[in-house]
């Protein structure tokens, strides 16, 4: 038995409506729910792995100005240690020199006392040279013996006045 | 040599009749249309199956065909109207399901006239009510009055039209390439036995090159057409 070509029936209608209102449900409880969550899924994890590759570069950006602050510090401690060691060497090789300069001083200083003392001491021992001499010279001439200690003083005298 | 063209055959008819239904009856259509119905079952869990969010062959596939589905029916019916997809995408499916069946040797679904009025009286339903949600009862009354109220007999031809040659079109389509289809391969036949040939040879082939046009093309065609009917009177009304 066969329909009609066409033919309008009001159970065929509903059993067609019927039929796409199951397919319907079908439709969205097994193809759009998995997909739509998968798709929510995927879309929540992209914008997650945006954000935190967004933290990660502020993050990068932070530690890389940190760096920057930190090697110009380092940087600038190196410079002041180096002129601090360059100042202490100066004011030490100053003082080495000073020290030098003193002690050199002292040495001539002293080299030269005792050059006078030497004078002073070979003075006197001309002096007394001089005045035995000029005793023995004196007795010489006048053939006759001088009480020598009276005529040493008078000698004396005289060369400490002629210088 | 003769051939004949029937409608749907009617497997089995109830004795008794129930109000409004009259006497129900199982047709060679439904059967079909449960088939097909039972194809989408298994096409929507095969290609949802193991799905990843990495996606790859199928899924890329089915990602495509959504996504495509949500862009045809934000175009036409204007953003938000994303829960339309679902029923979209089931008028699609079970259109070009329906159409294509007759490769394998069944009736169209939708070379029944009960078939396509039954997704248009469904759209028809939907304009009403995105009509009187939108717009509001009075106003989707008042709507028939206008431009002045000598038109709204015209009108209401017109609201009523909508569904009608919805289904008339889809239902024509598929119905006529199937009986040229039919008419070729008797013709052939005839032909065949004309020429006194031991083997129809003319049928190889030959209504293979029309089944492209009749079954392939028109029926994906009359689906996109119904598809995009359904999604732009809907949008419409929505907006208006």
């Amino acid at each position: 038995m066969f329909a009609q070509f066409v033919d309008l029936n009001l159970w065929r209608v509903f059993v067609t409506i019927c039929n796409t209102l199951i397919t319907f449900l079908i439709v969205k409880h097994f193809l759009y729910k998995p997909l739509r969550n998968m798709l929510a899924a995927r879309e929540q994890e992209v914008s997650d792995l945006y954000a935190k590759a967004e933290t990660d570069r502020r993050e990068a950006e932070a530690m890389k100005r940190d760096y920057t602050v930190s090697i110009a510090n380092a940087k600038q401690e190196a410079a002041d240690i180096v002129s601090g060691a360059q100042k202490r060497a100066e004011k030490r090789s100053e003082e080495i020199l000073q020290q030098a300069n003193t002690e050199a001083a002292t040495l001539k200083k002293r080299a030269e006392e005792s050059i006078e003392q030497e004078r002073k001491k070979a003075m006197n021992e001309l002096k007394g040279e001089i005045a035995d001499l000029s005793v023995r010279i004196a007795s010489k001439v006048v053939e006759r013996e001088v009480k020598e200690d009276d005529h040493k003083r008078m000698i004396e005298d005289f060369i400490s006045k002629v210088g | 040599m003769n051939t004949e063209i029937n409608g749907a055959r009617i497997y089995w008819q109830s004795d008794f009749s129930l109000p409004l239904f009259g006497q129900i009856s199982i047709t060679e259509t439904m059967v079909n249309a449960w088939i097909v119905m039972a194809i989408i079952l298994f096409l929507c869990i095969f290609f949802t199956r193991n799905l990843q969010k990495i996606p790859k062959g199928k899924q890329a596939l089915i990602e495509k065909a959504i996504v495509m589905i949500d862009g045809l029916v934000e175009q036409n019916m204007g953003p938000g109207c994303q829960s339309y997809a679902p029923y979209v995408m089931t008028l699609m499916l079970s259109s070009i399901l329906g159409s294509l069946v007759s490769l394998i040797g069944l009736r169209s679904v939708t070379a029944d006239l009960n078939t396509t009025l039954g997704w248009a009286v469904m759209t028809f339903v939907m304009i009403m009510y995105a009509n009187i949600r939108y717009k509001g009862l009075g106003g989707y009354l008042k709507g028939f009055l206008e431009p002045i109220f000598v038109m709204a007999p015209l009108n209401v031809v017109s609201e009523i039209a909508t569904p009608v040659s919805m289904s008339f079109r889809h239902f024509g389509n598929i119905a006529g390439g199937m009986v040229i289809s039919t008419l070729l391969l008797g013709a052939l036949a005839a032909l065949s036995t004309a020429l006194h040939l031991p083997l129809p040879i003319f049928q190889i082939g030959i209504p293979g090159v029309l089944s492209l046009y009749f079954d392939l093309f028109s029926g994906c065609i009359q689906a996109f057409i119904f598809s995009m009917l359904t999604m732009v009177y809907v949008g419409s009304a929505r907006q208006a």
